[in-house]
């Protein structure tokens, strides 16, 4: 794993979209179609790579493929290396895809359309960096670095109270990140300390954790570790009550950057809680689990209840981002798998439709430039594809099942039921109870924007003024709506490639020492059924496998600890099933 | 076997429906014109049902071919959600509670669809209803045919998203719009109760993965779900009663029971079609079908079917009340609706769960009749609601009359000679001889007694409603100086000013995007709009007969509610015994497997007879009975002395009427304890909180840091000689330190 | 004045150093700052010529040139970055006195907080 392997596959869906920003800059600014339609061409270039990579992706293993190696500080351990898993190939391709959407979307700015499409791309790039980096130096360059593009898009083209906003957005995701960095040297000061040698890559320490070596001589430091990174997490989810960034960047940003923001930026809190929270910190993952889960609840009600009180649209969807990030946040940290593979896919869904939602959003604001419910009124008859089209978006909000919104919160909550059930890590079961009565808030306030805007009479005359959406609209959000039925109708395609990943995930969190799978032992796998196996010796990540034995089998229902669990086990004897 | 398949265009037909009705519909219309456009797309949104209902009815036959052991086919389509720890296939099973269901949903659904093309035929959006529509029925299907919990669940929601899009249907009145939230904003509440209930029978289930096919994870499959409950829970009544109660939670929001009934009422605001296919026939009966579905969990669980009972009996007793305060006929059958729902569960609670199917299906014939009878008077009355202006229509729309009165001795159960005297009779006879539920401890026998007293009082309110109707000499819509006294204030509001107000800005806008009308445009575009016409009815008016394309569904229909089907579904068991065949079970369980799917024979699962009243004759007289003492008050009241008593003057109501139109005002306290008040303190409050403290926090934070840098920037005064002075001054310390150190470390 | 004595050389620039500096800090013409800097400079440079000029070289490392130029390379240097810093602050003063019309120095406190 330490050779050094040159530039792959990875690193140009990484870096094309940087390329392509410094190929736009070269260009005169007095061109703006030409910086359009580049950046568009870009976009969609990266998009095929990516899908060239998840062609070459292989289904049946969690460890990480197609890494790449690069010396960079080799005096500290630091190093270029990229690589995706399960967990990482969705999210790098919905940041592609949604990079599509929204330089398309931004063909409406007319103000720096030059610098504008560099920093969309600038953006990619760094974003992608995140969801590939298997050093944890790396993903925190990437992780401060995506700040910078998102910053001046909000900080030029943002709205009113935009350099608050901007400000506001930087210094507090900035401010979080600062103690994971501690914890990052941390980590790697301690692994100097067992193996004589720097490093900052993600897989090495992940072993040392999963034999039990690494927290031996610093088990009490375990929680303040786990709470370093997790803060820095919960305040990109953003999970209450640290999300308080979120409404004021999500008004002030532009159409793009809400995409982006709410589709990709967001999930880069949890996709660090699924990549280093859980396998890095088993025993206070387990201990601590109770506390965050009790934040997802809160924010699920809390960012539901004070959606419902908005008066405006992008305010309203802002807070629903922080009630539905609560969904993922609660499935990550219920340690269940059925919840684990559910949040995990409720960052893609909540990534497709909170994106589509902000990005119908914006195509009504082009027209209008408002966003107050007030201004809104009987759009329906006036807009009547746009309405549909809303209408579908707004339902995978809610989470109708048969849209994608549905699975992810469905599979979230069923496996919250089942540890509280049990009364397993610290979870009441009021915490699901309340967390599933999250999904009547979500109706309450997406049903009462729907109404505000679309149904009634037009009171407002402007608004008899207004055409139905083109068509080329409608194609960019038929794309988005593509997804929202393919994900809720089969959402195997996507729930298949990502489950050994989160299931290995699951066994570095929960797993004995010794027992834990490790990303650098390519002798143990995750086989179909969900069990740890021994495999047979494989030349590198991605070449086929043969169990040999099972090392832990599954256990996705595990039995109860407490002492009077909801859900006891039994063992009927009634008739036998033929 | 091979036949089964066509199970699949069953539900494909639909949604093949819903697909031309959403994509194609308006361009039909334009094709054709706007009249015979609409007559195309009408009949292209009748036949996908039509057809599939034939198909169903063929289905059906080639089940009952079958020896009652094996009928049960699970169909599987696709993996829906499959993960290491729960598999979840799309997958429909045919059995005889699932293509019953199919039968009502497609057949009446047919009916319905037709009478709509005439009802609607002068709506402007006339595609976008039947897209709704056909999606109903498509959802509806799912819902019935599901082989799993969460497929049922699908259908559960789609139902509810295409109740919630018809029920807005005129979405320019934001009443409408309002009513649509509330519907499916209470059904939400229920499908939570529904979720969880799936959640814990996964919970339990996982836990005894063993007793599962290895590598099977289709815990939530009925036919792999059942028969491990059934062998497990009667170990552990405790689960059983947690997750029957978190289902019939589901079941209440989506079959109206009390306390979440008060959004059926308000969903009349859709179209009359709407109001008889999905909130009369099909979609409120989803929650009996559910506990039928399910009733092996209620079968563990006296204490849940026990509860099931009595908020049948509750409900059914106080929509019986309400509906005698109602003045809109369309609300008379809601509450009716409520009412008999609460019939049918009060049949599951006691555990003659065919029964309460029975009355679904009964119910679905003479409630979609009364509803499409009140359709057509509607229609026929210029769309005026309100009872009190009608009267003697039996003069004017002498079909539609016949036909509603069929219903009308139908609900209020004419002994043999209508459907719903049967069905009501089976469940009134389960209550009182019931062994099963407990209700505190105690039997729940006087459920039935209780439902007697509700089958007076629906003789009462229905006879009122026929009598106000169709009954009296003269239409009071005919006495002018009452109807416009009473419609005076109503005047003010209808829309007619609002188009006078909506002056358009002249100046023409920056429009680079061409995203806006020009003024030729918008005129043009102003000038195809119908102009809305608020009807009223003045004293001459003639009300007409309906076309045939609306008669001939209620002819239909008004057959289908005599005694005749319902005889022969219930002469020598036949229903019954379709539902829930007489096994006796294996091993003396009562548990038979029909091909992996159980069947349980309720008496002999729990060990007791469930029991009927065993002197059948005898409560035949005691219904007649009742019957009778509410068509005599009803004919006393309504019938002799109507004006006085149903003046037009409100002053003049009873006190009681007033506060049953109310719902005793059972709304008004949840709106204002939900919404109105209680919501929206709740929802001030976390506003808030989160401007004042959690972001108050963060500003502070800045805040704070900023006044620090305040502090460090006073030193800061601009002149560069100053901190050249600082500078050198800090470069003097360093020396001075620097040589003391040196001098002293030499020392 | 012995001439001989590096005390007095080292003295001689003190006084001028503090000179230089006290001009700096109290003047508020920038002509006469830069001066005054160069005063500074020059005390250095006399500074470091008195130190190679009296420091003893030792056989060793007599053929190393190092050793006894490195002080006169030092006051090159420093009489290159001199005249580099008048050229580039003759300009500052320039382009400020182009767009305010006046090079008082106490005017221009835009550094200030």
């Amino acid at each position: 794993m330490n050779e050094p392997t040159g530039f792959g596959l990875v690193s140009v869906v990484t870096f094309l979209p940087l390329l392509g920003a410094i190929a736009l800059m070269l260009l005169p600014k007095e061109f703006p179609n030409t910086h359009r339609y580049g950046a568009l061409l870009i976009s969609i270039l990266t998009f095929g790579v990516s899908m060239v990579l998840y062609q070459r992706f292989d289904a049946t293993t969690y460890h990480f493929q197609m890494t790449e190696f690069i010396p960079w500080i080799p005096q500290f351990g630091i190093h270029y290396r990229v690589g995706v898993d399960g967990l990482s190939i969705w999210l790098v391709m919905l940041t592609t895809f949604l990079s599509i959407i929204s330089i398309w979307f931004s063909f409406y700015v007319s103000h720096r359309v030059k610098e504008y499409m560099v920093l969309l791309l600038v953006l990619e790039t760094a974003m992608l960096g995140v969801f590939v980096s298997m050093d944890m130096i790396l993903f925190y360059t990437f992780f401060e670095a995506s700040l910078i593009p998102m910053y001046f898009l909000i900080a030029i083209w943002g709205g009113e109270r935009r350099s608050y906003a901007a400000n506001k957005f930087f210094i507090y995701t900035f401010a979080g990140s600062i103690f994971m960095l501690i914890g990052m040297i941390w980590m790697s000061g301690q692994y100097a300390g067992i193996t004589g040698e720097r490093s900052f890559a993600i897989a090495d320490i992940q072993n040392l954790v999963a034999g039990g070596t690494f927290w031996s001589t610093a088990m009490h430091l375990q929680p303040l570790l786990f709470w370093a990174f997790t803060i820095a997490f919960l305040i990109k989810t953003p999970a209450f009550p640290f999300h308080t960034w979120l409404p004021d960047a999500h008004v002030e940003a532009p159409t793009a950057g809400s995409v982006i923001l709410a589709g990709v930026l967001l999930k880069m809190g949890t996709y660090g809680f699924l990549r280093f929270v859980l396998p890095f910190f088993p025993d206070a993952v387990q201990k601590e689990a109770g506390k965050v889960v009790a934040l997802a609840v809160i924010g699920i009600l809390y960012g539901a209840i004070v959606a419902a009180m908005q008066t405006d649209v992008k305010k309203l969807i802002a807070y629903s981002s922080v009630a539905h990030m609560g969904f993922v946040l609660f499935g990550i940290f219920t340690l269940n798998h059925t919840g684990l593979v559910g949040a995990s896919y409720q960052q893609l869904a909540h990534g497709i439709s909170t994106g589509a939602l902000f990005l119908m959003i914006g195509l009504l604001y082009e027209r209008t430039h408002t966003r107050k419910f007030s201004d809104y009124g009987g759009l329906k008859a006036q807009m009547p594809v746009y309405s549909a089209l809303f209408l579908i978006v707004m339902l995978s909000s809610v989470g109708l099942p048969g849209t994608n919104g549905f699975i992810g919160e469905f599979m979230a909550l069923l496996g919250g039921f089942d540890t509280a059930a049990k009364g397993l890590y610290g979870i009441p079961f009021a915490y699901v109870v309340l967390a599933g009565a999250g999904v009547i808030f979500a109706a309450v306030y997406l049903l009462w924007m729907f109404q505000k805007v679309f149904y009634g009479p037009i009171t407002n005359p402007d608004l008899k003024r207004l055409k139905d959406l083109k068509r080329w609209e409608v194609a960019m959000c038929g794309l988005l709506i593509v997804f929202v039925f393919w994900g809720g109708l089969h959402p195997n395609t996507f729930l298949k490639p990502m489950e050994p990943s989160i299931a290995a995930i699951r066994m570095m969190a929960l797993n004995p020492e010794g027992d834990r799978p490790s990303w650098t032992n390519l002798e143990t796998e995750i086989d179909r059924k969900g069990n740890l196996v021994q495999v047979t010796p494989r030349e590198r990540a991605g070449d086929a496998w043969e169990t040999v034995n099972v090392v832990v089998p599954a256990n996705f229902y595990p039995e109860s600890e407490s002492e009077e669990p909801i859900i006891p086990r039994l063992t009927g004897e009634g008739v036998e099933p033929h | 076997m091979g036949n089964f398949e066509l199970i699949w265009w069953v539900l494909a037909l639909p949604v093949i429906g819903f697909l031309i009705q959403s994509l194609l519909g308006q361009r039909i219309v334009g094709l054709f014109g706007q009249t015979y456009g609409k007559k195309v797309a009408g009949t292209l949104a009748v036949l996908p049902i039509a057809a599939a209902f034939v198909l169903g009815a063929g289905l059906t036959l080639t089940l009952m071919d079958m020896p009652a052991t094996s009928r049960s086919v699970v169909m599987t389509l696709f993996d829906w959600i499959t993960v290491y720890s729960i598999s979840i296939p799309f997958e429909v099973v045919i059995d005889p509670l699932s293509m019953t269901m199919v039968l009502v949903v497609t057949g009446i659904g047919s009916l319905i669809h037709l009478y709509a093309t005439g009802y609607m035929a002068e709506e402007r959006d006339y595609t976008r209803f039947f897209t709704y529509l056909n999606l109903f029925i498509a959802a509806m299907l799912i819902l019935v045919l599901g082989n799993n919990l969460a497929m049922m669940f699908i259908g559960w929601e789609g139902v509810g998203l295409c109740s919630y899009l018809l029920i807005g249907f005129w979405y320019k009145d934001l009443a409408n719009a309002k009513a649509a939230n509330k519907a499916f904003i209470t059904n939400r509440v229920g499908d939570w109760g529904f979720m969880l209930g799936m959640f814990a029978i996964v919970a339990f289930l996982g836990t005894n993965a063993d007793r599962f096919p290895a590598g099977d994870g289709r815990y939530l499959s009925f036919d792999r779900m059942l028969p491990v409950l059934a062998s497990l829970l009667s170990e552990n009544p405790g689960i059983a009663t947690l997750i029957a109660l978190l289902l019939f939670v589901g079941a209440m929001g989506k079959s109206a029971q009390f306390p979440l009934y008060n959004w059926l009422p308000d969903a009349m605001a859709g179209p009359t079609p709407v109001s008889a296919l999905i909130h009369a026939a099909t979609m409120v009966t989803a929650g009996v079908v559910m506990v039928n579905r399910m009733h092996v969990v209620f079968e563990f669980s006296p204490v849940a079917s026990g509860v099931v009972a009595v908020v049948g009996t509750f409900t059914a007793l106080f929509a019986a009340l309400i509906a005698f305060g109602q003045t809109d006929i369309k609300k008379v059958l809601a509450y009716s609706t409520v009412s008999q729902l609460g019939y049918m569960f009060v049949a599951c609670g006691v555990g003659a769960y065919w029964a309460g199917m029975f009355h679904v299906v009964t119910h679905a014939f003479f409630k979609a009749l009364l509803f499409l009878g009140s359709g057509a008077v509607i229609h026929a009355m210029s769309h005026e609601q309100d009872m009190r202006w009608y009267g003697n229509l039996r003069k004017y729309i002498p079909i539609t009359t016949a036909t509603m009165t069929v219903g009308w001795l139908a609900i209020i159960g004419v002994p043999y000679l209508f459907a719903g005297f049967y069905s009501k009779e089976a469940i009134i006879a389960a209550a009182l001889g019931n062994h099963h539920a407990t209700f505190l401890g105690g039997s729940t026998e006087f459920t039935g007694w209780l439902l007697l007293v509700g089958a007076a009082l629906t003789t009462a309110y229905m006879t009122r409603m026929t009598l106000l109707t169709f009954g009296g000499a003269q239409g009071r819509w005919q006495q002018p100086e009452t109807y416009e006294a009473a419609h005076a204030d109503h005047h003010a509001h209808a829309d007619h000013g609002h188009r006078a107000h909506a002056h358009h800005h002249g100046h023409a806008h920056d429009d680079p995007h061409g995203f806006f009308y020009t003024d030729e445009e918008l005129a043009r575009r102003e000038a195809l709009e119908p102009h809305e016409h608020h009807h009223h009815l003045t004293p001459d008016y003639k009300p007409k007969e309906v076309p045939v394309s609306m008669w001939v569904p209620l002819a239909v229909l008004a057959l289908l509610s005599t005694g005749g089907t319902a005889y022969f579904m219930e002469h020598h068991h036949a229903f019954q015994h379709w539902l829930y065949p007489p096994f006796g079970g294996e091993h003396g369980t009562g548990l038979t497997m029909i091909k992996g799917h159980p069947v349980i024979d309720p008496e002999a699962i729990s060990g007791h007879p469930h029991g009927m009243l065993g002197n059948k004759m005898a409560l035949v007289g005691l219904s007649v009975a009742v019957m009778l003492i509410g068509l005599a008050y009803a004919w006393a009241v309504y019938g002799k002395r109507l004006p006085d008593k149903e003046g037009f003057d409100m002053s003049r109501w009873a006190k009681f009427r007033l506060w049953a139109m109310n719902q005793f005002g059972y709304d008004a306290f949840i709106l204002k304890l939900l919404v109105y008040e209680g919501g929206k303190t709740v929802g001030n409050a976390c506003a808030a909180l989160d401007q004042k403290l959690v972001d108050g926090i963060v500003n502070l934070t800045g805040a704070v840091a900023q006044g620090l840098g305040g502090l460090a920037r006073q030193a800061q005064t601009g002149y560069v000689r100053g901190y050249a002075l600082v500078m050198l001054m800090g470069g003097v310390a360093l020396l001075v330190y620097l040589v003391s150190a040196l001098s002293g470390g030499a020392r | 004045m012995t001439g001989n004595n590096l005390a007095d050389y080292l003295t001689l620039g003190l006084i001028m150093f503090s000179i230089g500096a006290v001009g700096v800090i109290v003047r508020r013409n920038p002509i006469v700052i830069f001066m005054c800097i160069e005063l500074m400079l020059n005390a250095v440079n006399l500074t470091f010529l008195a130190f190679a000029r009296f420091t003893p070289t030792s056989a060793a490392l007599a053929d190393r040139a190092e050793s006894f130029m490195s002080g006169q390379m030092m006051v090159v240097f420093v009489m290159a970055v001199a005249a580099a810093e008048v050229a580039v602050g003759l300009g500052i003063i320039m382009a400020i006195y182009r767009l305010r019309n006046e090079i008082d120095i106490d005017e221009m406190n835009l550094l200030k907080g």
